[in-house]
């Protein structure tokens, strides 16, 4: 019955029911589109973490220590035979410091605990390792008398880069990072800023200007790599800037910002309602005044969350770097922009291609660090854009 | 007013830091040793990629043991390296080199006023050829190997030169297992493929058949194959092993450091009878070894303090010694008496003498 | 009263010298593009002067460092379109479903939640990525294609091309997301009450409007694409194949650039001068993509100027 009134209901379509169901399918992949992205950070965070967790714990060896004249001068019989190879290598190389700096220790047999070999580690996590069977024999006889620990890994966190696994830490690279990044942002952020200031309040429309503007938006997109190729011409062999440092990656990174910042900073003083300045040159303010008053002000906020998201990318950022030649053995903590410095994506790249395990694993470690740094910076950026955001 | 005033006074200095920073930089250019004094006794290196882990670990215990700024160690490449060493008289101070410098190189420093220069030697980089534990090993020749990597090889007949179309090792050679040729190996930029194409491919087209690769215009011919056979498997050599425990045919090309580190899943094959072993690579026996070197600028030695500190820790026996600490990385260490030697002269200054270079 | 007139031109004068010092600042990335430009062309000029360009862009074999070596980028250019295609493939669909999905069904509060996620993307280095897809996308490529006995490279284009998709999804998504807000309103309810269904209205009217800009967004991932390096660097090949089956290492122009560069050979021999041909490659080819990609966005913005208002 209801079927024949639908069916001389002119307005009734008979593929209705496929239509809405097409039209659910539709939805139901777009959701699905945004679900792919939530499952790929799930599975990427999961897989850095249970990767890079570990890194933070680091094995320790309880054992006799001979400290005497004969020890200290080969550090390699401080230690009875048996434990010999269980002990790090840093260790031995740091032991004739540590006795000149804590003299009391000469000639006493103290029962101390000892860092490990990055072997002995990965053998206490259930990694890989090369222990030999009876060296594994020795390490659960030491486990059994809870003479081998994982405590917390502050080297990981106080030293630099190093040959021997369980000695290296990524904090020269972070301290690299940050003097890198402010050579950045002291660079890019007011040239930037200037550059966006020009481009929507004092520039003429003409062919000129509209020549800046495709080139800014072509360099925005221009592939990372070749702004490193500009930094070794320009800055490193023209300008004679030393190699490796701070400055030099600094510079580079900024002209990569560069366009970042002015475009975002142009969308900022762009959403700034044209009655603002009107008011404000009714009062008989210049130009400039009316810019830095008024204009500027109000569209700080957006500045500033386009400028942190554009330094993050930065400060994230690799190949270039490589090409301007931060990429190398430097484990000592930069305390000057012209000093050679490291930065952590730098870090990251070099350990990633080391064979041993325990830097497979550090790398995870900075990964979070480095991680946790960036997406804090985005979140800060989120979080101006959010409060400060004006609905004119 | 005053504001305004103010604020024209921080654009100007805004945009003067940006310029004023170019211009500065300019006067540090022309001075070069000012902007190089910032730096002093820091030493710089750069050079092979082969002896980077090397001079990464001495350069890091030097850092940590003698009070002085650790070296700072960059991987450019030997020719690379040779390049940057070889530009002025200031830094670097060090080139490290998978091989000796090449005349042509000392021309191009010699031209830049560098002569003060010494040679040292600190060891041996062998490469060996391993297979998974489980498989039987293999033993070769270093023409066989050639036969199975070299992109061209002599026609059966050996009359002429030809596309590599061997695809089993018995096609080489019938008393070879009947098994795929498959190897893993590191990429064009790795140090240790420049020495395997030169101390196996090369080695071959200038030796035993030179006439025939210079008959047909290939003097000096060392190309890999590309045909797949031959598999660049990046700058990670434990992805090589784990390639070799899961593909049982597959051989694996690596330093001879990364053999000993991994003895527990792989097997070295045997190269012209012999095993690789430090004694067999030292003596020359193993044939696929090559000596790996580290040029200094004298004339730095005196800007820079801490670099006499570092070569001395260097040319030590417990760097580069039997027992030395480098021996774990995967260097082979000279015999005593070539290695006293070695010593001696570098200790001495002694100045490279360019009629020892090729 | 003079005083004032003083003033006044020292206030003129002010303004003039700011606006030059503003003018200044844009300058320099004038001065950027053109010194990448001639930071690379120069080198680039002498590597054509060694060797053919005829053959660098349509030879077959890429083999340096030898005697008689040859530079045809041919296999380094498929390689790099092999990589960036299956990054699209990936990129697309994500990145524009996400997009209708955040601007035409999802509420308020969802965004909120939903926005940040796609930043967080957004935020991650590409080192990273590239050691995800080293470590744990490659060897599963591998692990995966071997149980049903297919053998995969462990630098297969694959886990390359995957990751990066998933690199660009924000960048296509971002951008989608605006154009698709932009399209408006009263073109959906114009469809809306001529009894169209949701998805029909998208599809049908939504899309095709915003579609120059959602072009616009594709082409800029694809050139992020192309000029990406770190992904391939660590988990693609080095060697030059030419070939089409994603399972098998295959490299790309910025990994043969940062070999080239950090490689063993000689500063001024081929080897190295290549990486500027390559580079010149690649900015060209970003450059035409990036021209395209402007004034199809500008197409669109023309397009509903009139009537936004």
């Amino acid at each position: 019955m209801s079927n024949n009134i639908n069916n001389h209901n002119p307005f009734y379509d008979p593929t209705l029911k496929k239509r809405h169901l097409s039209d659910k399918i539709f939805k139901y992949m777009a959701m699905s589109a945004l679900l792919i992205s939530v499952a790929f950070l799930l599975v990427f965070f999961t897989d850095i973490i249970s990767k890079g967790l570990p890194s933070y714990k680091q094995a320790y060896i309880e054992l006799p220590v001979k400290y005497n004249t004969e020890t200290v001068a080969d550090s390699s019989f401080a230690i009875d035979e048996k434990h010999y190879e269980l002990v790090s290598r840093a260790w031995y190389r740091d032991m004739p410091k540590y006795v000149s700096e804590n003299p009391e220790v000469m000639n006493k047999t103290p029962i101390e605990w000892v860092l490990a070999d990055d072997e002995v580690d990965q053998y206490m996590k259930g990694h890989q390792n090369t222990l030999t069977d009876e060296q594994k024999t020795v390490v659960e006889e030491l486990k059994k008398q809870g003479k081998v620990e994982s405590k917390f890994n502050t080297l990981f966190f106080t030293t630099g880069d190093s040959k021997i696994p369980e000695n290296s830490g990524f904090l020269a690279s972070a301290v690299g990072s940050i003097l890198t990044i402010l050579v950045c942002i002291a660079f890019a952020f007011p040239i930037g800023v200037m550059s966006a200031i020009y481009l929507e309040e004092f520039k003429k429309d003409n062919k000129m200007s509209q020549l800046i503007e495709i080139n800014i938006n072509n360099l925005a997109a221009v592939p990372s790599i070749l702004f490193g190729l500009l930094g070794l011409a320009v800055f490193i062999n023209f300008f004679g800037l030393p190699r490796s440092s701070a400055l030099v990656g600094g510079l580079t990174l900024a002209l990569m910002t560069l366009p970042v910042i002015i475009v975002s900073g142009r969308t900022a003083l762009r959403s700034v309602p044209a009655s603002i300045r009107q008011a404000a040159y009714g009062l008989g303010l210049t130009k400039w005044q009316v810019v830095k008053d008024h204009v500027l002000p109000l569209g700080m906020p957006g500045i500033l969350t386009g400028s942190i998201i554009g330094i993050a990318r930065a400060m994230g950022e690799t190949a270039p770097l490589i090409i301007v030649g931060m990429i190398a053995f430097i484990p000592d903590i930069p305390t000057s922009f012209t000093q050679a410095a490291t930065v952590m994506p730098a870090q990251i790249f070099t350990w990633a291609g080391m064979p041993e395990g325990a830097y497979i694993e550090r790398v995870s470690g900075a990964i979070m660090v480095l991680l946790a740094i960036l997406l804090t910076m985005n979140a800060v950026a989120i979080y101006f854009r959010k409060k400060y955001e004006i609905k004119w | 007013m005053k504001k305004s005033i103010l604020s024209i006074a921080t654009i100007a200095t805004l945009v003067f830091v940006g310029c004023g920073d170019k211009s500065n930089d300019k006067n540090a250019a022309s001075s070069a040793s000012s902007s190089a004094a910032v730096s002093e006794n820091q030493i710089k290196m750069v050079g092979s990629s082969t002896v980077y882990p090397f001079a990464s670990a001495v350069a890091e215990e030097l850092g940590a043991t003698a009070g002085v700024p650790t070296p700072v160690v960059e991987s450019t490449g030997t020719g690379g390296g040779m390049k940057m060493f070889c530009a002025s008289n200031e830094s670097p101070d060090i080139t490290n080199a998978s091989r000796a410098m090449k005349a042509k190189e000392y021309e191009e420093c010699k031209k830049n006023g560098i002569t003060n220069i010494t040679q040292a030697q600190i060891g041996f980089d062998g490469i060996v050829l391993a297979q998974d534990k489980s498989s039987a090993p293999m033993s070769l020749t270093r023409n066989q190997i050639f036969l199975a990597v070299a992109a061209k090889v002599p026609s059966k007949d050996g009359k002429s030169i030809i596309d590599n179309p061997y695809k089993n090792w018995n096609e080489i050679d019938a008393s070879l297992p009947a098994k795929p040729i498959i190897v893993y190996g590191p990429p064009k930029s790795s140090g240790t493929r420049d020495s395997f194409e030169e101390m196996v491919i090369e080695h071959a087209t200038t030796k035993d058949f030179k006439d025939l690769y210079e008959a047909a215009g290939l003097e000096k011919f060392k190309s890999v194959r590309t045909d797949g056979v031959y598999v660049d498997s990046g700058e990670n050599d434990n992805l090589i092993v784990q390639k070799l425990t899961k593909d049982k045919n597959a051989i694996g090309v690596f330093g001879y450091g990364f053999l000993e580190e991994n003895s527990d899943k792989v097997i070295a094959a045997t190269v012209d009878g012999a095993t690789p072993s430090s004694d067999s690579i030292a003596s020359g026996k193993y044939p696929i070894s090559r000596s790996l070197f580290f040029y200094v600028k004298n004339d730095r030695r005196a800007a820079v303090p801490a670099l006499d500190k570092y070569i001395a820790l260097f040319m030590s026996e417990k760097m580069i010694g039997d027992r030395g600490n480098l021996k774990k990385l995967g260097l082979v260490p000279m015999a005593k008496e070539q290695r006293d030697a070695a010593i001696k002269d570098v200790m001495a200054k002694k100045v490279l003498n360019p009629s020892d270079l090729k | 009263m003079s005083t004032l007139t003083q003033n006044n031109k020292r206030r003129v004068l002010a303004e003039k010298l700011i606006e030059y010092a503003l003018a200044a600042a844009t300058g320099i990335t004038i001065l950027t593009t053109f010194g990448i430009l001639f930071s690379i062309l120069f080198e680039a000029i002498e590597f054509f002067k060694l060797q053919s360009f005829f053959y660098f862009m349509t030879g077959t074999e890429w083999t340096p460092g030898v005697e008689g070596a040859k530079f045809g980028a041919v296999p380094i250019f498929t390689g790099t379109l092999v990589i960036t295609f299956i990054a699209i493939i990936v990129a697309v669909p994500i990145g524009l479903f996400t997009a209708i999905y955040l601007s035409e069904y999802a509420s308020k509060k969802t965004r909120d939640i939903a926005k940040p996620i796609i930043e967080t993307l957004a935020g991650i280095p590409t080192v990273v990525y590239g050691f995800f897809a080293a470590i744990t996308v490659a060897p599963f490529i591998v692990n995966s294609f071997a149980s049903i006995g297919i053998e995969a490279s462990f630098n297969n284009a694959l886990a390359s091309g995957l990751v990066m998709g998933i690199m660009i999804v924000p960048i296509i998504a971002s951008m989608s997301d605006d154009v698709i807000s932009s399209v408006p309103d009263h073109m959906r309810k114009g469809s809306l009450a001529l009894g169209m269904t949701k998805s029909e209205t998208i599809k049908f009217i939504v899309l095709p409007a915003a579609l120059p800009g959602i072009i616009s967004a594709v082409l800029l991932g694809l050139s992020r694409a192309i000029g990406e390096t770190m992904i391939v660097v660590m988990a693609a090949g080095m060697r030059a194949n030419l070939s089409f089956n994603p399972l098998e290492d295959m490299t790309t122009v910025t990994v043969r650039i940062v070999d080239a560069l950090t490689g063993d050979s000689a500063f001024d021999s081929p080897d190295t001068l290549s990486a500027f041909a390559l580079g010149l490659a690649l900015f060209v080819f970003t450059l035409i993509l990036n021209i395209i990609s402007v004034y199809t966005i500008r197409v669109f913005k023309e397009k509903y100027k009139s009537s936004n208002l």
